[in-house]
């Protein structure tokens, strides 16, 4: 199958905005995702457009990738919206790839959006748990923070790693979204701050917990056979790994990693002939910090257990040799649901076509974004790669 | 008139309590005379749970299981669902045959009696036997005797052709009475008119009368199990029913769990009979008025668990109560249909699992693909657990942190344990891993604590409670 590159990438800024919809948050990352193409590019060149969304709010749960669509001018476009929870975005850019390797799309969009700021609180707890396994597991009075919160008791049991740990990772990741201007949440915080944060669902405190944020991001995804029309600094996308899990975290086979990261890790690696030492940094999915540290583990950047002392060592902070979620990821970035995976993806390419400012890694040749829906029922990885300019 | 046995009685009361003292704080009175603290439900506590507690610990105290069950009578003034056959939910979730007679009594204080002597004409039982089903609890409006009294707790009696217990005699009189205690229709509050003589008229008078149809004299007996809506008016019937202050005082249970309603007289015996007492006159009244009485003699085995554990002060009282919190938030929650539910009945009653035809591995629910070797031919051999096992990772969900359809028992009962517990199979080595809220948030809940599971309101939705497991801390079950 022929190769497929990302040639732009944009997205909105990620927070609190009641004055847009999701509509037109849509259109601002198409405009941006236009624009971030080097030689420019044409709507009428898109042949395929997937966007990723959950629907919260339910506002245009029917139809929802043509409506985005065709309000942001790709009139006439095939369009179809995904739908993976948390990870629907991350799905609709591997859709887009499919779709180029195929041969049936020269040049595919691939986005996501979500509005989750403009509803009331008891409707925006609705919302929040809907992936959950509904008929038993949220049947328990959880929704996400609860089931994550199991998570991290079982890891917290099971390994070398404490409360404080969790609060690392936050304290980590806000620092990094503070140098990115799109963060909702950009600004630092203190380890104290994070460590004395309200609870939420015990281990779980606030700082633990990512925001409900609007957003949405676009990637833009063209073959080899085109590639050179759009860009000279083309970025490969090396390997597409996804799986799927359980829904409900008590069918899984155990609750202190995420199988389904593993699975598309592994996959994602095979096909780009790389291993975790040659990635130059990663975009994880933090929804809940422990999630972090379990993303550590299952995407092979250490042994089972050994997160917490990866973080302690400073690996994965923005100047260590592992860096990761430099963007501030869920955590400090903002996880507009639908947008967060096409979000990694614009953070990926931010960094590896040098236009990621004061975040700017040094020459980055390989990415990896990992996107996970729900407590691990679907997840995708894709590994980037820098190609040397054509 | 039939003799019956009494192979056992299991009694409950819920473990939260409130002492008077919280009232006269709250109020600058306390207008239940004789009761000292009080039961309360907690929020997913109603008759049909207290009286499943009952009932499991009458049936294992009388050696017998719910398949043994050929009559099941369910007597409550509070049922939670004013229509529908809330016996089909009990033999249910009781494991009873599905050609078991049901009956439910409700109405009175008396339904309790009234259920006992209709099983009773339910006999003989043979090898089965009959099972009654008495829970209540009682409400008022906050400021009124009634609430001030309102106590819960339940009773289940086996019973059987032999007893080790023997039904001597029983006897009824009705005699209208109204305005006494009533509750009009719709209305969840019992209320009365207050006119003291006339109230206390027409409890002695009909329970006298009954007492007056009795041959065995009711002086041989040990204690004198009384209806009690309060503490002192069980004493006014000494003179009817021939029996003195300390005869009655030896069933009281009033003093400490508050007006259970129709299990009021029942509790009293079952407390009596665990103090080995040999001959009970169980006296029960409803108001309106009509009283039953029987003479039991013993030993009766009995299982009870009434002691409190939990004291609340009044305003954590008026939270449970629903006084001051909030109901589940317009927008509802995650939908799960009511044939979806009962689809998984087996499993939320009984914990019915199923073990693989092609690994042999337990399945919970036993549904779709094998969860460990992936088999799709969905063959399970359906395997009921024992409901013990521990937890394997746990969170406590603070306010605000549960979703729109557990927002009510938060607002009631406060932050709650969730939790993955890994359940025995029946026999060897084998487990299975389910999800369930954790009863009584202590902070002592931790991975590997042993829990065994109990039945609760999990919540209403659409006006259908829907019950299913909960797990309880082994240590704490009484």
């Amino acid at each position: 199958m022929r190769d497929a590159y990302l040639i732009g990438a944009g997205q909105t800024p990620f927070g609190s905005m009641p004055e847009e919809s999701y509509r037109s948050l849509f259109d601002h990352a198409v405009s941006e995702a236009i624009d971030s193409v080097d030689h420019g590019i044409d709507t009428d060149a898109i042949d395929e457009a997937v966007v990723g969304s959950l629907g919260v709010g339910g506002r245009q749960l029917g139809l929802s990738g043509p409506a985005a669509t065709e309000h942001a001018g790709l009139h006439g476009v095939p369009s179809v919206r995904v739908e993976n929870a948390c990870a629907a975005s991350g799905y609709a850019v591997r859709q887009a790839v499919q779709a180029v390797k195929s041969g049936m799309a020269d040049v595919a969009l691939a986005g996501g959006v979500e509005v989750m700021t403009d509803m009331s609180s008891d409707v925006t707890k609705y919302w929040l748990g809907v992936s959950g396994e509904t008929e038993w597991e949220r049947l328990t009075g959880t929704t996400f923070s609860g089931v994550y919160a199991q998570m991290a008791s079982a890891y917290l049991r099971e390994y070398e790693a404490s409360e404080e740990h969790l609060s690392m990772v936050a304290v980590k990741n806000h620092r990094n979204g503070a140098k990115n201007p799109k963060a909702h949440l950009g600004f630092e915080c203190s380890l104290e701050d994070a460590v004395d944060a309200p609870v939420v669902a015990d281990p779980l405190n606030l700082y633990h917990c990512c925001p409900t944020s609007d957003g949405a991001a676009v990637a833009l995804v063209a073959s080899e056979d085109v590639v050179e029309q759009y860009t000279a600094n083309p970025v490969r996308i090396a390997g597409v790994g996804a799986a799927s899990d359980r829904v409900g975290l008590f069918q899984r086979d155990n609750y202190t990693s995420i199988s389904a990261s593993e699975m598309a890790a592994d996959a994602a690696y095979d096909r780009a002939g790389v291993e975790p030492d040659d990635l130059d940094f990663a975009e994880v999915h933090d929804c809940f910090t422990i999630a972090e540290l379990l993303a550590y583990e299952d995407l092979g950047f250490c042994d089972r257990g050994e997160a917490p002392q990866l973080l302690e060592a400073g690996t994965t902070d923005a100047d260590g040799a592992m860096p990761v979620n430099l963007s501030g990821g869920l955590k400090s970035k903002g996880h507009p649901i639908g947008a967060t995976g096409a979000g990694q993806i614009v953070e990926a390419f931010k960094q590896l076509t040098g236009s990621a400012a004061d975040r700017q890694l040094a020459a980055p040749k390989y990415g990896l974004t990992h996107n996970v829906g729900g407590s691990g029922g679907s997840a995708v990885v894709h590994i980037l790669e820098r190609e040397a300019a054509r | 008139m039939t003799v019956s046995g009494l192979a056992a009685i299991g009694a409950y009361a819920p473990r939260l309590r409130i002492d008077a003292e919280e009232f006269e704080a709250a109020w600058g009175r306390f207008d239940a005379a004789g009761i000292d603290e009080k039961a309360v439900p907690d929020a997913d506590e109603d008759a049909v749970t207290m009286g499943i507690e009952a009932a499991r610990r009458a049936l294992t105290a009388a050696n017998a299981s719910g398949t043994d069950v050929t009559h099941l009578a369910f007597a409550t003034t509070t049922p939670p669902m004013a229509e529908e056959d809330l016996a089909a939910r009990l033999c249910s979730i009781l494991n009873v045959p599905d050609d078991a007679k049901t009956q439910t009594m409700t109405g009175s204080t008396d339904s309790g009696a009234q259920a006992l002597d209709a099983t009773m004409d339910g006999g003989p039982f043979g090898d089965g036997v009959g099972l009654v089903i008495i829970s209540d609890c009682p409400r008022g409006d906050p400021d009124s005797e009634v609430e001030h009294a309102a106590g819960a707790g339940s009773v289940a009696l086996v019973v059987d052709d032999d007893g080790p217990g023997t039904v001597l005699e029983r006897a009824s009189h009705t005699e209208a009475y109204p305005g006494t205690r009533f509750r009009t229709g719709g209305d969840d509050r019992t209320t009365g008119l207050g006119v003291t003589q006339y109230d206390r008229d027409a409890f002695t008078t009909t329970l006298g009368s009954a007492a007056d149809r009795l041959d065995v004299p009711t002086e041989t007996v040990d204690a004198a199990a009384v209806q009690s809506p309060d503490g002192k008016l069980p004493y006014r019937a000494t003179g009817a029913l021939g029996v003195d202050a300390e005869t009655i005082a030896a069933a009281d249970t009033v003093s400490t769990l508050g007006d259970t309603g129709a299990a009021s007289a029942f509790l009293g015996a079952a407390t009596a009979f665990a103090d080995d007492a040999e001959r009970v006159l169980i006296a029960a009244y409803g108001s309106g008025a009509s009283a039953t009485l029987f003479v039991v003699t013993g030993p009766v085995p009995v299982e009870t668990a009434l002691d409190g554990a939990v004291s609340l002060s009044y305003a954590e009282y008026l939270r449970r109560r629903g006084e001051i919190t909030r109901d589940e938030p317009e927008g509802g929650g995650a939908y799960v249909s009511v044939p979806s539910w009962q689809r998984t009945i087996p499993q939320r009653h009984r914990l019915v699992a199923g073990r693989c035809s092609a690994c042999g591995a337990l399945n919970f629910p036993p549904t779709g693909a094998c969860n460990d070797c992936h088999d799709r031919t969905g063959e399970f051999e359906a395997v009921e657990l024992p409901g013990t096992g521990t937890v394997e990772a746990i969170t406590t969900i603070e306010q605000g942190g549960a979703p729109p359809e557990f927002v009510a028992q938060q607002s009631k009962s406060g932050q709650f344990d969730s939790a993955i517990v890994v359940l025995d199979g029946p026999s060897g080595e084998q487990t299975v891993s389910v999800p369930a809220q954790v009863l009584q948030s202590t902070g002592e809940v931790t991975i590997g604590t042993p829990v065994v599971l109990t039945t609760r309101r999990i919540y209403t939705q659409e006006g259908v409670i829907r019950y299913g497991f909960k797990a309880q801390v082994a240590s704490q079950r009484r």
